[in-house]
């Protein structure tokens, strides 16, 4: 199966092939693209940045994932996102909201407001 | 409510009326269907004031023309609205035009207009860019230039300082003999009714209608669409004269000119259309426009087009002329019906005209012999001011100060004090029409947000209400506080650098690391870190800091190394100009404006551009379509959502894949809207693959790849968009369209460096990159002790070689400081 890897702006158009437990990559530049697209076919994961309401302010707070999250989980780890509200003071890396959505994983401020 | 005299219509020649009108003990409304003036003909038309060498002798045109002409120096000192009497010139393309001049000449006898004929030579001569195929031309030294907008608002003004009253959205549906006597009864669509002795129809391409309700003398108006392009001030000076072609029977054909404001007017077309409220520009009209002006400037430049637009004339097709005065069955029933071209010409003079004979038939004595009111509030241009007059109104008051519109140099006092004023702006239109915000290179692309904020901080509405419609917003003033300052003066530096984005911070702290002393960084924006503080997506700083940070995380990195190292950064402060040094002495004088510290000039040993870029907007891409709200930039849309909190849509086309596009469309399907589908005019997109897969194809958005936008509907916001599929030479295909309904239109077809200062300071600049030419090894530009980081040298893809190349730029320029020649 073709794939392109998403890790840096390069994008590395890769072959991969999936032989039981057996994922042979082709066309990667570096470890990272053969990690990758063997997440792809195993457990895909993405890193979602999105914004959080803060308390009497129109402007918002930018936040990540601390660390990529399945898939199949953007729109749980969303939703949690979309429900909190938080109050200033904010520094960048402070934890939002601790493992989101069941992920193992917290939403981390990633400004200073 | 009742009053002497009704003008329906606030265009250039019911402004004109009301003005006149003004001066005599006369109670007078103005009712205008739009929610500004000037919403109709008056805001859309070639600017021209036109000499009257081809309107038919003895025919009203010609008549009010030639008076209307000679009025202009007066009416635009008076109501200080810029005009130039430039002259005109109508080319001949061979013998047979060259026979055509002929008849203009008779004419222009006739009209009492001075006209000469001059050779080709001549011609070439003045005017060094006009085609070699132009063989003579007509010259006639009394044709000028306007801003037909500022006329009319500055009219409306003026009447208003003078006790008119101004009615907005109120459409005129009813007019009825009052009973028992001779005044009239007007009513509107909402319900508002007037009671008067006199109705003045200045209804525009309207006017017929109005007529034929009272009066059993039918009149018809078409509305024959004019569309045009205009091009960026870079083209000031291509043309002196007012470049005209042998006029046709649809009117005086496809004419290039200078404008008062610096840019080239290209245009228009002359279709008669059914629809009268049909302002869209069309594929077809805009490559006649094209074809018609590469006949007059061959060497058209397209790439320097800032936008398009049409205008509806109100041609009268039983007469034909301009129909003035009282309607012969309806007394007190007064008509300027088909005022088309040269209708902003005559607007002054048939507003004396008709002010007289309303006077005459109501019996009214004058009470004002002048038309200048003491206290007409008139808000200052800062672009115009002087530098000591300007340092001086900043400290009366900072928010002239504080620049808005990057482009056009508009500052928070003038858009104040335009929504302020009698007859003030109330929504983005008519600040735009009023400061120029929004009407230079960008599009509004930057001020949008800043505007919406600032009208609804005056207005006392949400920002959000701006973007919904082009239509009014209610007005209801609250005052603005204006706060202290300090005065300005100037203080010598080692380097200083312009822009606090990612290239101007990582230039600010190489330039510290090589030695520097005083390095000072001047950001237009409320806070450093330039546009990653809205790019909060991820994939940042990989080769930078060998992690993956988003964009204000990336910046913050940036802002703590500059604080650590003792950069002094000044935000809110826009650069208004830099001078090199002269006569062999070294550095620069950087001339830059806030709030608090005024107009201030720092004299810099070596200086750093790091401005970054701007988008193309929708006027650069030609997209044919009505003008609606809902059409933005990508990174406008970014800005909205991720800084202002503010949704703009909920279905959205993007057109375009650059990566901000791209970015945006995740970014908008995760707050909630849908996505409809990825224009772009190539065979591949222009963004990164690893966008469209992580942007895109997670969310299952569909890319269509060699296909554009080739209409955009709706009137007051974006309903659809028509999209066709292109061929290889990216012109859309007959019968591929096909159609999306939705509310946003998000343009991301991609970005130029911003180099409005670069060329101010006379630094060479590369064709191709659009930026400045630089040494790559040293960054240095052709002024000596000027270098240059970052997007304004050329767009990059990663901002880690952003800050990258923007170091090599700072450890030069702190070396230039210190002396080494570079």
């Amino acid at each position: 199966m073709k794939m392109i890897c998403i890790n840096c702006p390069k994008g590395c158009e890769m072959d991969v092939t999936v032989d039981g437990d057996n994922v042979a990559v082709v066309g990667n530049s570096c470890p990272k693209g053969e990690a990758y697209a063997k997440a792809e076919v195993t457990n895909p994961t993405r890193m979602v940045t999105g914004l959080v309401r803060v308390a009497g302010m129109r402007k918002p707070l930018p936040v990540k994932t601390k660390n990529p999250v399945p898939k199949s989980k953007i729109s749980d780890v969303l939703f949690v996102m979309h429900q909190a509200t938080v109050q200033l003071p904010i520094k960048i890396g402070d934890v939002i909201v601790p493992d989101a959505a069941g992920t193992g994983i917290d939403l981390v401020a990633t400004a200073n407001m | 409510m009742k009053t002497d005299v009704i003008i329906i219509g606030a265009g250039v020649v019911g402004c004109s009326v009301a003005r006149s009108l003004s001066r005599y003990n006369l109670n007078v409304a103005v009712l205008e269907a739009g929610s500004d003036v000037a919403e109709g003909a008056s805001k859309a038309n070639s600017a021209i004031v036109h000499a009257g060498f081809d309107a038919k002798p003895g025919t009203n045109k010609a008549k009010f023309n030639v008076l209307g002409n000679r009025m202009f120096e007066d009416v635009c000192r008076e109501l200080k609205v810029p005009f130039r009497r430039n002259g005109s010139l109508v080319l001949a393309f061979g013998q047979e035009e060259e026979k055509a001049l002929q008849d203009l000449v008779a004419k222009a006898a006739a009209n009492g207009v001075p006209v000469e004929i001059i050779s080709q030579d001549e011609l070439r001569k003045r005017e060094p860019n006009v085609s070699p195929e132009a063989t003579a031309a007509l010259w006639a030294p009394t044709g000028g230039i306007c801003c037909p907008y500022e006329l009319t608002f500055r009219s409306a003004e003026n009447a208003a300082a003078n006790g008119v009253e101004f009615f907005f959205d109120a459409k005129v549906e009813k007019i009825e003999r009052a009973e028992g006597g001779c005044a009239w009864n007007v009513g509107c669509a909402d319900g508002r009714e007037f009671e008067a002795k006199a109705v003045v129809n200045c209804a525009g391409i309207h006017s017929d209608e109005l007529n034929n309700i009272v009066s059993a003398t039918k009149y018809a108006i078409e509305a024959r669409r004019g569309e045009y392009l205009m091009l960026d001030r870079d083209e000031d000076g291509t043309f002196a004269a007012t470049m005209f072609q042998v006029p046709s029977k649809m009117g005086k054909g496809i004419l290039v000119s200078p404008t008062v404001d610096g840019t080239v007017i290209v245009g228009p077309t002359a279709e008669d259309i059914p629809d009268k409220e049909d302002k869209a520009t069309t594929y077809a009209g805009l490559e006649k426009v094209k074809a018609g002006a590469r006949r007059t400037y061959p060497n058209l430049p397209l790439g320097k087009v800032i936008t398009e637009f049409s205008g509806l004339r109100a041609h009268e097709t039983t007469v034909g002329d301009f129909i003035l005065g009282e309607a012969p069955d309806a007394p007190f029933f007064f008509n300027a019906v088909g005022v088309e071209s040269p209708g902003l010409t005559s607007a002054p003079a048939i507003g004396e005209w008709m002010a007289e004979k309303v006077a005459e038939r109501l019996d009214a004595s004058k009470k004002n012999p002048a038309l200048i009111s003491k206290d007409v509030s008139w808000w200052p241009k800062t672009r115009e001011m002087k530098p000591e007059d300007l340092a001086e109104l900043v400290e009366r008051d900072p928010s002239f100060g504080r620049v808005i519109c990057r482009c056009e140099e508009v500052t928070e006092g003038e858009i104040r004090a335009a929504i302020r004023a009698r007859v003030g702006a109330r929504t983005l239109d008519g600040i735009k029409r009023r400061t120029r915000s929004g009407m230079g290179r960008c599009q509004g692309g930057f001020c949008t947000p800043r505007l919406i904020e600032i009208l609804g901080a005056e207005l006392g509405l949400p920002p959000e209400a701006f973007l919904k419609s082009r239509k009014t917003a209610p007005r209801e003033l609250v005052n603005a506080a204006a706060h202290g300052t300090h005065g300005g003066s100037s203080s010598e530096i080692d380097v200083v650098v312009i822009g606090a984005g990612p290239a101007g911070l990582a230039a600010a702290c190489a330039a510290k690391d090589a030695g520097a002393g005083d390095v000072l960084v001047l950001e237009r924006d409320d806070a450093p870190g330039g546009i990653l503080q809205q790019c909060i997506h991820n994939g940042f700083g990989l080769h930078r800091f060998s992690e993956e940070l988003t964009g204000p995380e990336y910046a913050q990195r940036y802002v703590d190394m500059a604080n650590e190292r003792g950069v002094r950064t000044v935000c809110g402060t826009m650069v208004l100009d830099i001078s090199p040094a002269k006569d062999g002495g070294r550095g620069a004088s950087v001339t830059a404006m806030s709030p608090r510290g005024g107009l201030k000039v720092y004299h810099a040993k070596a200086v750093v551009l790091a401005m970054g870029c701007r988008e193309r907007p929708r006027g650069a891409l030609m997209t044919p379509g009505t003008r609606p709200a809902g059409v933005y930039t990508a990174g406008t849309v970014q800005r909205l959502v991720n800084m202002d909190g503010i949704m703009p849509g909920k279905r959205v086309v993007i057109l375009g894949s650059g990566d901000i596009g791209l970015i945006m469309a995740r970014r908008l399907t995760f707050s909630g809207a849908k996505i409809l589908a990825c224009i772009e005019i190539m065979k591949k997109s222009s963004g990164l693959m690893r966008n469209v897969v992580q942007c895109l194809n997670d969310y299952d958005i569909p890319l269509l790849l060699s296909h554009t936008v080739t209409d955009v509907e709706g009137r007051e916001h974006v309903t659809g968009v028509k999209v066709s599929k292109v061929d290889e030479n990216l012109k859309p295909i007959p019968g591929t369209e096909m159609h999306f309904d939705c509310d946003t239109l998000v343009l991301s077809c991609g970005l130029i460096p911003e180099n409005e200062l670069t060329k101010k300071a006379g630094i060479e600049m590369d064709p191709k990159t659009r930026g400045p030419k630089v040494d790559p090894k040293t960054m240095a530009t052709s002024v000596p002790g000027i270098f240059a980081g970052g997007n304004v040298v050329r767009v990059y893809d990663l901002v880690d070689w952003v800050s990258r190349d923007s170091e090599i730029a700072g450890r030069n320029a702190a070396e230039y400081a210190k002396g080494v020649a570079i």
